[in-house]
C-alpha cells in the first residue's frame, strides 16, 4: 500500500491519499492524472491495463487499485 | 514580445499540437533542473488556428518559448491519405503533402514574430504506421522519401529566421529502450506518446532552453585513472595502460577521448583533476600513442595528491569561472560523492559502469546546448592558453603598471552589428560579475532595442601582444534630452585586471557626449555576483546619492590604444 501512495503522490504530492473514497469525485486527481498513474502502475508492476480497464473506477481508491492488481496477479 | 526576463522568473512555455501535450507540460514544470518554467498546454487539434490567429485565447498566457509539435498524417492530411496505399494518387498526394508542409512552415514563421522562441521537433512518422519497405524510399510517391523532405524543407525555411529552432525527433524516438508510442493511451485521451518520450521531449527541451538563457556548461573537470585510460598508470605503467586498439577495452577509451575532443572544439574547456604524479601523467599525455587528447587540449590541470574538491575550487579560481559551469567526470563513486557534498554547484553526473558506454554517456548529458557556435567558441582553448602566456608575463615583469604597458592592448569599439550580434547576446546573458545592470535578452530583442532612435549599442574587441581575447566588452546608452542613461556595461572576465574597464567606459562616456548628452547616468543593479561591476561604477560618482558619472574620474589608460571602427 505504502508503494501505491507513493506513485499516487508523485502525481499529485501533498495529498492525502491514504484516507480518500473516492480520488476523482474529490478533485484529487484528475482524468489526465489517470493516465499517468496506469502509466506508472505498469512500469512499476509490469501489468498490462488495457483500454477498457481505462476507467476511473477501476482506480478511484487505494482498495480499487489493490483490487486490479490483484485481478492481475499482483500483490500490493 | 518579451524584453526583460530575469532568472527568478518561470519562463514561461506554450505547447501546441495536434495530440494531447498535457503530460509533457507537467514534466517541464517538474523538474528541479534549471531553467524554471511554466508551461501551458493549447487544445489539442487547434495548431493552424492558433499559429495563424494572434488573438487565439491560447496566446493569452503570454509565451516567450513556443513548441510545435505535430504529427505528420494528423496535420499534413496528404500524408494520411499516403498512408492508405491507394498507389494510383500516391504521386499527386506526395506533391500535396509538399505544399501542404510549405503552408506549415508559413504559420510557423508567422507564429515565430510573437515569440521569443520556437521549437519545432521535425516530423517523424509512428512505427505502427509504417509503409512498405520495398517502397517507402521511392522519390515521388514513398512516405518516408516525403517526410525526409518536408523536414528539409522546414529546415530550409527556417534558416533564415534565427528565432525557430528545429529539434530532432527522431533522436527521441531512437534513444528510447521503451516504446515511444502508446495506442491505448491515444485512444482514451489522445495521448500518442509514452511517457518514456515525453521524458527524453522535456529533458531535451529544457536543455535547449538553458542554452538559450546562457545556463550551458562550460568547463569538463576529467580523471585519468579508469576515465581517460584503462589502468593506473602510476602502478601499470604507461605502456600497460588500456588505450588503443586491439583491446576492445583500449578502443572505448579512445572513444571516449574523441567524444571529449569534440566537446573542445566547439568551445567547452577541458581540464584534468587527477591523484598521480603530475610529470608522469604528463609525459603519457604526451607520448602514449593512443592518446587522442594531448597537453593542449586542456586548458588547466591539478595533478597532485591533494583533495579533488580543493583542487576544483582551485581550477575554478584559475580559470575565473563560476563552480556553476563544471561538469566533473570520475569513475570513481567515492571521488563524486565527495564533490556532489561539499561543491554541489558542480554538476556531478553518474558515469556508468562500463567503459564501452562512457562515450554514448557523453552526449547524454544535457547541459552543453547553446544558442549558436561561434568563432570565439571554437577558439576558446587557445584563449585560455594564451592567458596563462599573460600571467606568466606578469610573474616575470613584477610591476603592474609597466606589464600593462608591456601587454600592447588595442580595445576596437564598433557599433553593434549583426555579425557581432551572436556573440554580443551571448556575453550579455552569459557575464555576471562585470555586468552593470544584467539585464539578459535574446538576439531579436536586444537587436530590436539598439535600433531605437536615442539608443546606441557598442561592442568592444580586445587584443594583446599575445593573443585576441575577441569581442569581450559592450555597452549600450539611452539619451533623453542632455542626460544618457549607460543601460548596459559588460565586460568579460578575461579582461579583468587590465584596466580594460577603463577604456570602454572612456569611450561609453565619450560617446554619449558626441550625441549632445551632458550629463551620464549608470543605474548599478545589485546581483548574487556583480560586485566588481558595482565597486567599479561606484567609484566613478562623486556623489553617492547620485549616480552621475564625474568625468573626473573617467580616463582612458594610457597604455591602452583605442581604435574606432564606424
Amino acid at each position: 500500500m505504502h508503494e501505491l501512495t507513493a506513485i499516487l503522490n508523485d502525481i499529485r504530492p501533498g495529498q492525502d491519499f491514504s484516507k480518500a473514497k473516492n480520488f476523482f469525485d474529490q478533485g484529487m486527481l484528475d482524468s489526465l492524472d489517470l493516465t499517468t498513474l496506469v502509466s506508472a502502475l505498469e512500469a512499476r508492476f509490469g501489468v498490462f491495463i488495457d483500454v477498457d480497464e481505462m476507467v476511473v473506477e477501476n482506480f478511484c481508491s487505494l482498495s480499487a487499485i489493490e483490487s486490479i492488481l490483484t485481478r492481475k496477479g499482483i500483490k500490493v | 514580445m518579451t524584453d526583460i526576463r530575469t532568472e527568478s522568473n518561470a519562463r514561461r512555455v506554450l505547447l501546441v499540437g495536434d495530440t494531447t501535450l498535457d503530460p509533457l507540460a507537467r514534466m517541464l514544470d517538474k523538474g528541479s533542473d534549471a531553467p524554471r518554467l511554466q508551461t501551458f498546454a493549447a487544445p489539442y487539434g487547434q495548431v493552424y488556428q492558433i499559429l495563424l490567429d494572434a488573438n487565439h485565447s491560447a496566446w493569452s498566457v503570454r509565451p516567450e518559448t513556443l513548441v510545435v509539435w505535430t504529427v505528420p498524417h494528423l496535420t499534413l492530411p496528404s500524408v494520411k491519405k499516403l498512408l492508405l496505399c491507394n498507389f494510383a494518387s500516391a504521386p499527386e498526394e506526395y506533391d500535396a503533402a509538399l505544399r501542404e508542409a510549405e503552408q506549415f512552415g508559413e504559420a510557423v514563421v508567422a507564429a515565430s514574430e510573437r515569440v521569443c522562441q520556437v521549437l519545432v521537433p521535425t516530423w517523424v512518422l509512428p512505427t505502427h504506421e509504417r509503409w512498405i519497405q520495398t517502397l517507402t524510399w521511392r522519390h515521388g510517391v514513398g512516405v518516408s522519401n516525403l517526410l525526409a523532405k518536408a523536414n528539409l524543407l522546414l529546415a530550409d525555411k527556417f534558416a533564415a529566421i534565427e528565432n525557430i529552432v528545429l529539434l530532432d525527433a527522431a533522436y527521441w524516438h531512437a534513444s528510447l529502450e521503451r516504446p515511444a508510442y502508446d495506442p491505448r493511451m491515444y485512444a482514451v485521451a489522445k495521448i500518442l506518446y509514452s511517457p518514456q518520450l515525453f521524458e527524453k521531449a522535456a529533458a531535451e527541451i529544457k536543455a535547449v532552453l538553458r542554452g538559450t538563457l546562457g545556463l550551458a556548461k562550460k568547463v569538463i573537470v576529467c580523471d585519468l585513472d579508469n576515465t581517460l585510460w584503462g589502468g593506473v598508470v602510476g602502478d601499470d605503467g604507461a605502456q600497460n595502460l588500456k588505450l588503443g586498439a586491439p583491446d576492445p577495452l583500449g578502443e572505448c577509451f579512445v572513444a571516449f577521448q574523441t567524444a571529449l575532443k569534440a566537446f573542445r572544439s566547439r568551445g567547452i574547456l577541458l581540464t584534468i583533476c587527477s591523484k598521480n604524479d603530475e610529470s608522469l601523467a604528463l609525459s603519457t599525455i604526451e607520448e602514449h600513442p593512443a592518446m587522442i587528447l594531448r597537453k593542449n587540449d586542456f586548458v588547466a590541470w591539478r595533478i597532485n595528491w591533494k583533495d579533488k574538491a580543493e583542487n576544483l575550487l582551485n581550477l575554478a579560481e584559475e580559470l575565473n569561472l563560476g563552480l556553476e559551469s563544471f561538469v566533473f567526470l570520475d569513475d570513481s563513486p567515492q571521488e563524486r560523492d565527495q564533490v556532489r557534498q561539499i561543491l554541489p554547484q558542480v554538476y556531478v553526473p553518474d558515469m556508468p559502469a562500463s567503459p564501452s558506454l562512457f562515450a554514448p554517456f557523453l552526449t547524454t548529458l544535457n547541459c552543453f546546448e547553446t544558442q549558436g557556435v561561434g568563432k570565439e567558441d571554437l577558439e576558446r582553448t587557445a584563449m585560455y592558453q594564451a592567458e596563462r602566456g599573460r600571467k606568466e608575463a606578469l610573474d616575470l615583469s613584477g610591476d603592474v603598471d609597466n606589464w600593462l604597458g608591456s601587454l600592447q592592448i588595442e580595445v576596437r569599439a564598433a557599433p553593434l552589428r549583426r555579425e557581432s550580434l551572436v556573440r554580443a547576446t551571448q556575453l550579455l546573458n552569459k557575464t555576471n560579475q562585470f555586468n552593470l545592470s544584467l539585464r539578459r535578452l535574446d538576439e531579436s530583442a536586444f537587436w530590436n532595442w539598439s535600433a531605437e532612435p536615442n539608443h546606441s549599442a557598442y561592442t568592444f574587441n580586445v587584443t594583446d601582444r599575445f593573443g585576441d581575447f575577441g569581442l569581450v566588452g559592450l555597452a549600450s546608452f539611452a539619451v533623453t534630452g542632455s542626460e544618457a542613461r549607460i543601460v548596459d556595461f559588460v565586460m568579460s572576465c578575461r579582461v579583468m585586471g587590465k584596466k580594460v574597464e577603463e577604456a570602454l567606459l572612456g569611450y561609453t562616456v565619450n560617446s554619449a557626449r558626441a550625441v549632445g548628452a551632458e550629463q551620464v547616468m549608470a543605474s548599478p543593479v545589485e546581483g548574487p555576483r556583480n560586485q566588481p561591476a558595482r565597486s567599479f561604477f561606484a567609484s566613478k560618482f562623486s556623489n553617492p546619492d547620485v549616480a552621475s558619472i564625474d568625468p573626473i574620474r573617467v580616463l582612458i589608460p594610457p597604455q591602452i590604444t583605442m581604435k574606432e571602427e564606424s
